[in-house]
């Protein structure tokens, strides 16, 4: 029934677009090319934008395209994430935003300027590897015709597609990492999820030392590739000028999770600290490895790793722990009464019974899926633009799936980070949860300026 | 010196996996001549196995034993279903055939018994010595056992009972050990169904101190592969002696060569390149000696 209306629409928004194109033009002649953001903010006309643009600049996306995905009463949106080969428990992810997907839609769905909307997930298997990401990300766009990619996992492999994102106008909404590649203004399609940026859990960790351990000796196993250089580049950046120091790194490949003979040579350093830039099966063979050889640093592992499997097969050397979430802890006994979790665990049990409704990863899926949702409930209209303009200005976001109690998430056109306000935990193998160290730290705003710039804008 | 000594223990540990499943290789090379692709794939089934088994209360070493007789079975049968009937074909169509098992194996797995990270049971205590400082881990210990009471069985085996001599018979000449009445095919099936079993039990034991899922067999296979290009294709004893030396490697490079920490397949392979340059057949592969 909307097939006229929105035939209109698109040729009025066709017509639009050539305007602004032509002003854009003009203005770009005139005052040449800085503060490409401010002349956007009367991109493709009133018709399709909140009058309020200040982020993203759509002057070159093709408004043909800017509602595909949406057909009735259903919006297609896309992932890509490792189903399969060494980083397959990541499939954990898909389990947490299925669900809440299905329990979402099960009340009729999101609510979108006035109308209900059901989600359709639609998932691809990449392996973590970048070139089937990518692929992947092709067939979405082109063939399945999704409204835009929701959670893909991994910094390469969302590095991969960020040129095609962006020129396509494709929402790359909530990215599953903590890189902050996706703060660089060059890239207004990207955005990450509340997973804690790589920046400020080194932040809160090196604050953690300087009032614990003055005068640490650090040593850091990073994976190598983009992620873990993440953690090795902003450690490296937070140190300088301080008394603590970085005396030993090691590297592992980021295509397996052997670790044994780094962590033996790292012990061997004898640094009384570990930070451990990996993830996955790499984090509990490290600990492992690092308490059969005897060593008891105070160890901090990559939040990726906050996840009760991945504790549990820590064994020993998972005990005392430090770690960041911006989630409550759902195989915390003392979070069994509170309302998200018990909805969270009854809805996961319902739509996804095999998955471990303890587990980190599947609750980081579950809250994820929660803040798309209010992401797009934020938006004025159903178009990516709108959507992702409204990703952009998020405003004191809380009570979203797990996220923690006191919690406020919010995004703004100089602010890109949404998970900058987090907890830091403590791993108590006897209990068999984490446990609160201190209280909620809250680095809003701050996460561009401790990241090394090589890194933001690389 | 203690920290050389334990990153040598560290290497001697994953070489005596590499080591397993190279001998795996070999015993499937010398029997059919084919490169078998999927033997780690069978070994990751065989694991999933014992797994299984151990989800339904059934003591871990029973288990294990369990599996390696399930893959003892499946080994022969695959030779016999899927191997058999193209026996004569090309070498190219031989490694597709393989490769083919590898994927499907694979994803056979990872169908039946999901994509998630299984926590398998450990087979016996994970325990550490630190004598002078040099780090000694049941581990390491339990799989050079393993494997040193592999070498014994199948040098008994092959040398001592009849079944060895028919099958070292089959080995080195098939078509006169058919004229003189030996079982060639039932030999072939045997040849796989060792080499599954010695799958089985590496991989079991390699993968309950880390976790088991889809992927968990691959990087080994790549260097046991290795292992048994370097020892030589059709030499037990050298896909022994060379998986120890590429876990060896592999360790010592982290340790102690900064400037490729970062890739540290580069000392083995460069090793086996060397190897191959220099002796094509390997440290202990006989030479092919064609008549013209």
């Amino acid at each position: 029934m909307t097939d006229v209306r929105r035939g209109a629409g698109a040729r009025r928004l066709r017509a639009a677009a050539l305007g602004v194109a032509f002003a854009l033009v003009v203005v770009a002649c005139g005052s040449g090319r800085n503060d490409s953001t401010s002349t956007a903010t009367t991109a493709p006309g009133g018709s399709t934008t909140p009058g309020s643009t200040t982020v993203i600049d759509a002057s070159q996306c093709d408004p043909s395209t800017l509602t595909q995905g949406v057909t009735g009463d259903t919006i297609k949106i896309g992932t890509s994430l490792p189903l399969s080969g060494t980083y397959s428990a990541f499939n954990a992810i898909l389990k947490g935003e299925s669900s809440y997907f299905s329990y979402i839609n099960s009340l009729g769905g999101v609510t979108v300027a006035g109308k209900k909307y059901k989600i359709q997930l639609v998932s691809k298997d990449d392996a973590y590897d970048a070139a089937k990401t990518s692929s992947n990300v092709d067939t979405l766009i082109n063939s399945d015709k999704v409204f835009g990619l929701f959670n893909t996992v991994g910094t390469k492999n969302n590095l991969g597609v960020r040129e095609t994102v962006n020129s396509d106008c494709v929402p790359d909404l909530l990215i599953a990492s903590g890189a902050v590649q996706w703060g660089n203004m060059k890239y207004p399609f990207m955005l990450g999820s509340e997973l804690v940026p790589y920046p400020d859990e080194m932040q809160v960790f090196v604050d953690y030392l300087k009032q614990n351990k003055p005068n640490a000796k650090i040593a850091l196993l990073y994976a190598n590739d983009d992620f873990g250089q993440s953690y090795r580049e902003t450690l490296k950046d937070l140190v300088t000028n301080t008394s603590l120091s970085i005396v030993k790194e090691a590297s592992y490949n980021a295509e397996g999770s052997e670790v044994k003979a780094q962590v033996t040579s790292l012990a061997a350093s004898k640094a009384d600290t570990f930070v451990l830039g990996g993830t996955l099966l790499a984090c509990p063979n490290a600990l492992t490895a690092a308490h059969d050889a005897g060593w008891r640093p105070v160890i901090y592992m990559s939040g990726t790793c906050v996840s009760k499997l991945l504790f549990t097969l820590g064994g020993d050397g998972a005990d005392g722990v430090l770690s960041v979430t911006p989630l409550m802890d759902p195989g915390d006994p003392a979070n069994a009464s509170n309302a998200a979790v018990t909805l969270y665990k009854a809805q996961v049990k319902k739509y996804a019974p095999d998955a471990d409704t303890a587990d980190g990863i599947v609750a980081y899926g579950w809250s994820t899926g929660a803040l798309l949702q209010k992401i797009l409930e934020a938006s004025p209209k159903l178009d990516r633009v709108s959507v992702m303009e409204a990703a952009r200005t998020l405003k004191d976001v809380s009570g979203t799936g797990l996220q923690l109690s006191g919690s406020k998430w919010n995004t703004n056109k100089d602010d890109w980070f949404i998970g900058e306000t987090f907890q830091l935990v403590k791993y108590n193998k006897a209990a068999g949860h984490t446990e609160k160290v201190g209280a909620l730290t809250n680095l809003d705003g701050k996460t561009a300026s401790l990241s090394p710039k090589s890194l933001l804008n690389s | 010196m203690a920290l050389f000594l334990t990153q040598l223990m560290n290497g001697i540990g994953s070489g005596a996996v590499y080591a397993s499943i190279a001998l795996a290789l070999v015993l499937v090379f010398r029997t059919t001549g084919i490169l078998n692709f999927a033997q780690g794939e069978m070994a990751l089934y065989s694991t999933y196995l014992v797994w299984f088994f151990t989800q339904r209360s059934v003591p871990v070493w029973i288990a294990i034993l369990l599996a390696m007789i399930i893959s003892f079975i499946g080994g022969a049968a695959i030779e016999r279903i899927l191997i058999r009937p193209v026996e004569q074909a090309s070498p190219l169509v031989l490694v597709i055939v393989t490769i083919g098992m590898f994927l499907a194996i694979n994803s056979i797995a990872q169908v039946q018994f999901g994509n998630d990270i299984k926590i398998l049971p450990r087979a016996y205590p994970n325990k550490t010595w630190l004598p002078g400082g040099v780090q000694i881990s049941s581990d390491t210990l339990v799989l050079v056992g393993v494997l040193l009471a592999e070498c014994l069985i199948l040098y008994l085996l092959l040398n001592r009972t009849r079944i060895g001599l028919a099958f070292r018979a089959v080995a080195s000449n098939p078509e006169s050990s058919r004229l003189v009445g030996v079982p060639v095919g039932r030999m072939l099936m045997l040849g796989w169904a060792m080499a599954a079993a010695i799958g089985a039990l590496a991989g079991a034991l390699v993968i309950a101190p880390v976790g088991l899922q889809g992927a968990s067999m691959q990087e080994i296979l790549v260097y046991s592969f290795a292992a048994a290009a370097l020892g030589g294709f059709d030499s037990p004893l050298g896909a022994v002696v060379a998986g120890l030396i590429v876990g060896v490697a592999g360790t010592l490079t982290t340790q102690y060569l900064h400037a490729v920490h970062d890739i540290e397949l580069v000392v083995p392979f460069g090793l086996i390149l060397l190897v191959l340059l220099v002796r094509p057949s390997g440290l202990f592969g006989s030479r092919r000696v064609e008549r013209v």
